[in-house]
């Protein structure tokens, strides 16, 4: 069952959140890259499963910032508007293996519970 | 599009987030919705299904607000705004290092003012520490305010402040109530042999209670007592330098004999060299002994020549000491009527009596640098209303931003006071070069002129001018740009707004200060050049050039009558005369400019004596044969001293002109007789034999007085001291084979003050040479400053004219139609500041009335030749941007911009 479907709004947000900060975090381990190209990658690649608008997008990129897992940063390239590109950081390339490691155990843990009722 | 920042702002407005915070948030969030909405429209929604679609999403406001407010920091309440308590210096940190940076930033900016402002600063540093040396600093005596200088008063006679008689003096010491105690003095030179080479000392006679009246101790030994002010006494006090010198330090010296004109003295003390008693020449005191008056000097009310120095009673004032001075001076007028009548006393503080002379000149030349600094200042000032033009954009943005007008304005004052404290400490070092050479121009003669020194006074003058000339400098430019209109400036995007007719005004009055600074000095340098060369031209009697004078002060007790001292001077005479390169050679009293000469009222046969207070003073000398030649003064009628002359024939005398006129205005003077005093005096009549060209003798300045002349040969008493020289080679080469000449006729005889008669009339226009010399470099400097002045702006406002310029040559007009107006734009402001320059000068250059020779301080020709002087380097400074501009390629000019 998707995750969309059995989304009340409070499970929603709450899966959201504790999920957010690592779908980011992976998003900006290879590059940096700008806040909508964040957002856009976030629908594009969990096939709009997941979307997330402005309002909730950046104050948890300014949160991530906060806690120095990534840094933003205003950066002009020719032929486009100056944007602010975020980037991770030594702290937060940690951070991602160990939310990657609980996740993955989070995932193992309820697909255990879910394939036992099946079962 | 729909502004999206505006929206993004309205929501934000509840949350108060600091200023730089929220414009960083706006963008980035505008950036966003502008990216969704164009790639709404890329799918091809409608313009008004894109916005709703991106609003959607921004319209969860609640939750954007409520996420932020977690994560971002409100602003505080009080953010930067100064002048709360604790608050004032809380940004200076911030504020110097962001200033450093900016100053650092613009390297060729921060150099051209610094060099500007050291210079100003530096000069007033320098000349602060004169005025500080010479003006403000106490005199090293106990409570120098109490100190006065006494003088008697015969202005009637010439005389406003004429040196007392031993009698009139003695008076006035029995008689006055109101001083502590009052001491006399009298220079007198000794020969000090014996110890070494034989040398020539300046010292003085001196009340036993000087020093004591002074508050001045000695270093070792004592100083006089009063027992010992009596004739037959022979004790006397050294200066430091000279027991350093000649006595090697040695404690020992006290109670130790020196020989001094011929006779032991004991040795008693050893003085400070801070003892400095006022002196009109050149006198330097190396040795004191008591003035002990024998009882005919002490009885004398006709001879003056002393000086006269008073400590008042702590409670007395200058008022009170003169109202009893003058009720003594009318008493004694009344017992005395024949030396006493219309004979009065003057009271002056000692303080003004040694620095009087400098304190207008160097007061003057306060004003003028101070002017030089305020010139530096607008250059500055200039430089940095340009360069806020340039910075308005970063200023305006700051603004937008929420920065506070205050605080924007104290960050700029920040940065130009930092600036003005980095001139003042190259000023400082400018200023301590300049102090090397400056010294060297001061006159001799002027008190405390060897302590001259950057001392904590002078850092703490240089630290307050430095702050308040970045105060000044800072301040236009800071309250422009606190003043200007941010919406104007960002409609206008940046470009040019610092032309806005504001910003030229300023421009353009700061030019029209300078410009008027620069004449009023400029214009002060040239009358006191102007007044120097009138000096120089003044025809001194003599012929100064090529010749070699030096002193030879003979000993009373070797040389006791003129038989003898005749015989010496003769010798040394014949001997000189052989030497090659010497044309003549004459014996000589006083010099002409050296000594204030005796003067004496005479008698003249057949002219009854006039009253005693209308009597006019002859000043007289005593020379040798040759003299008149040797000196170069043209004898115009009768004959010159010969070696006929002598104490066995008629007694003589040669008359100047000035005198001749005055007793025998249509009358041949020769053969006529007169003699010093009165007719009664027992005094034998002298026959006037010549008459010469009148000589300043006393004062080069003053119109000369009567004079006469006596040949020492027929004086009893000591009269002939010095010896001339006319070379045909340079003088001063002369002046060791003269002195082995005299040595090789008595190898005790001293020999001083060898020098040429040149530079004895150079120095007696020191003063008037230190004056000018100083302000016309200040002039000059001022002038180079307001022509950088002047170029730096007719620069600017050419450069921001460029494009236009760029379009006049492209439709044709004239390369020299263009070069003529820019040129007249520049020449206006000149010709404003001309203006107004010419008014003040006229003003404040009566100040200098006093500095001025022969020459009014309006004089026209000097006006009008600074005015085509000044012209003439604002042309040229306007000229050469203007020419730069129309030699640009139009094709650039106009894609400039």
């Amino acid at each position: 069952m998707s995750l969309t479907y059995m989304a009340t709004p409070v499970l929603d947000r709450e899966l959201k959140k504790g999920s957010a900060e690592l779908m980011i975090l992976s998003l900006l381990e290879y590059r940096p890259r700008h806040g909508y190209e964040i957002g856009q990658l976030i629908e594009l690649r969990s096939r709009g499963a997941v979307r997330f608008n402005v309002a909730s997008l950046y104050p948890l990129l300014y949160r991530l910032e906060k806690r120095n897992w990534i840094r933003g940063r205003w950066i002009e390239k020719s032929g486009q508007r100056r944007r602010r590109y975020y980037r991770l950081t030594s702290a937060g390339k940690k951070m991602l293996a160990k939310q990657r490691h609980g996740w993955a155990e989070f995932v193992a843990a309820v697909k255990l519970i879910t394939a036992t009722q099946h079962a | 599009m729909p502004d999206f920042k505006a929206e993004i702002r309205a929501r934000l407005a509840e949350l108060r987030l600091p200023p730089v915070r929220e414009a960083e948030i706006v963008e980035e969030f505008s950036q966003h919705l502008t990216d969704q909405y164009e790639a709404a429209i890329n799918r091809g929604a409608s313009e008004e299904e894109a916005r709703q679609a991106v609003f959607q999403d921004l319209n969860a406001s609640e939750l954007l607000n409520r996420e932020l407010k977690r994560v971002e920091r409100r602003a505080p309440a009080n953010a930067v705004i100064p002048g709360r308590e604790g608050k004032l210096f809380a940004d200076l940190g911030q504020d110097l290092r962001f200033g450093l940076r900016t100053l650092i930033k613009n390297p060729g900016f921060t150099i051209v003012a610094v060099i500007a402002l050291a210079l100003g600063i530096g000069a007033n540093s320098a000349i602060f520490s004169v005025v500080n040396a010479i003006l403000l600093r106490p005199l090293p005596y106990k409570s120098p305010d109490q100190l006065v200088v006494l003088w008697e008063n015969a202005t009637h006679l010439g005389f406003p402040k004429d040196t007392p008689s031993p009698a009139n003096f003695l008076d006035w010491r029995k008689q006055s109530t109101v001083f502590e105690g009052m001491a006399a003095f009298a220079e007198r030179s000794f020969n000090l042999t014996g110890v070494g080479e034989p040398e020539r000392l300046d010292g003085r006679r001196v009340s036993a209670n000087l020093f004591d009246v002074l508050g001045v101790k000695p270093i070792i030994g004592r100083t006089f007592v009063a027992q010992e002010d009596q004739p037959g006494t022979k004790v006397v006090l050294l200066n430091e330098s000279l027991w350093k010198r000649r006595f090697g330090g040695d404690p020992a010296v006290i109670g130790r004999a020196v020989n001094l004109n011929g006779e032991p003295y004991t040795v008693v003390g050893v003085l400070p060299p801070t003892v400095r008693l006022p002196t009109s020449g050149n006198w330097r005191d190396q040795v004191w002994v008591p003035l002990a008056f024998p009882s005919e000097e002490a009885a004398s009310r006709g001879a003056h020549y002393l000086e006269v120095i008073a400590r008042m009673k702590p409670a007395v004032t200058l008022p009170k000491a003169q109202a009893e001075m003058d009720t003594i001076a009318a008493r004694l007028a009344q017992q005395y009527p024949a030396t006493n009548t219309r004979i009065g006393a003057v009271v002056k503080p000692l303080h003004e009596e040694i620095v009087g002379k400098m304190k207008s000149p160097l007061l003057i030349l306060l004003g003028a640098v101070a002017f030089v600094l305020l010139i530096a200042c607008a250059n500055v000032a200039n430089l940095l209303l340009a360069r806020a033009a340039v910075r308005q954009k970063e200023i305006a943005l700051r603004l937008a931003l929420g920065a506070n007008r205050m605080r924007l304005t104290k960050q700029l004052l920040v940065e130009s006071v930092l600036l003005s404290l980095v001139g003042g400490v190259v000023g400082l070092g400018l200023a301590y070069f300049g102090l090397n050479v400056l010294t060297r121009f001061i006159p001799h003669d002027v008190a405390q002129a060897d302590t001259i020194t950057i001392d904590a006074k002078v850092l703490l003058f240089t630290l307050a001018v430095a702050v308040i000339t970045g105060l000044i400098f800072g301040l236009v430019p800071a309250s422009q740009a606190s003043h200007f209109n941010l919406n104007e400036t960002l409609k206008e995007g940046g470009r040019d707004s610092g032309a806005g007719a504001r910003g030229k005004r300023l421009r353009n009055s700061l030019v029209i200060a300078e410009v008027a600074i620069s004449f009023i000095l400029l214009v002060g340098a040239g009358l006191l050049i102007n007044s120097f060369v009138h000096l120089r031209n003044l025809d001194p009697g003599f012929r100064a050039d090529h010749l070699l004078a030096l002193n030879v002060d003979l000993s009373e007790v070797k040389y006791p009558d003129t038989q003898r001292r005749t015989t010496f001077f003769a010798e040394v005479a014949r001997r000189v005369q052989t030497l090659p390169g010497v044309r003549s050679v004459a014996v000589a009293g006083n010099l002409p400019l050296t000594i204030n000469g005796d003067s004496t009222f005479i008698a003249v046969e057949g002219i009854p004596d006039p009253p005693v207070d209308q009597w006019p003073d002859v000043i007289y000398r005593t020379v040798g044969p040759g003299y008149f030649a040797t000196m170069g003064i043209p004898l115009v009628r009768g004959r010159d001293f010969n070696d006929q002359d002598t104490l066995d024939t008629t007694p003589v005398v040669v008359i100047s002109e000035k005198t001749a006129k005055h007793y025998w205005p249509n009358e041949d003077p020769i053969g006529k007789r007169l003699k010093p005093g009165a007719t009664t005096n027992t005094t034998p009549w002298r026959t006037v034999i010549g008459v010469v060209k009148d000589v300043r003798q006393n004062d080069f300045i003053a119109e000369p007085k009567m004079q006469m002349y006596f040949s020492y040969r027929q004086m009893k008493d000591l009269g002939a001291n010095a010896l001339v020289v006319r070379t045909s080679v340079d003088p001063l080469s002369l002046g060791t084979s003269v002195r082995n000449t005299i040595w090789s006729v008595d190898k005790d005889q001293t020999v001083a003050n060898i020098d040429s008669m040149e530079h004895i009339v150079a120095s007696a226009v020191a003063r008037q040479r230190f004056s000018m010399l100083l302000l016309a470099i200040f002039a000059g400097l001022a002038l180079v400053l307001a022509a950088v002045g002047i170029y730096g702006v007719m620069s600017y406002s050419v450069a921001q004219q460029t494009r236009e310029i760029g379009i006049r040559i492209a439709l044709g007009a004239q390369r020299r139609d263009v070069l003529r107006m820019t040129v007249k734009e520049g020449l206006k402001l000149v010709g404003v500041g001309l203006l107004i320059g010419l008014i003040s000068a006229f003003v404040l250059t009566r100040v200098m009335e006093s500095l001025l020779f022969g020459i009014s301080a309006t004089d026209p020709v000097t006006f009008g030749i600074i005015c085509v002087v000044l012209l003439m380097v604002a042309a040229l400074a306007s000229y050469i941007p203007a020419l730069r501009a129309t030699t640009v390629d139009p094709m650039v000019a106009l894609r400039a911009q």
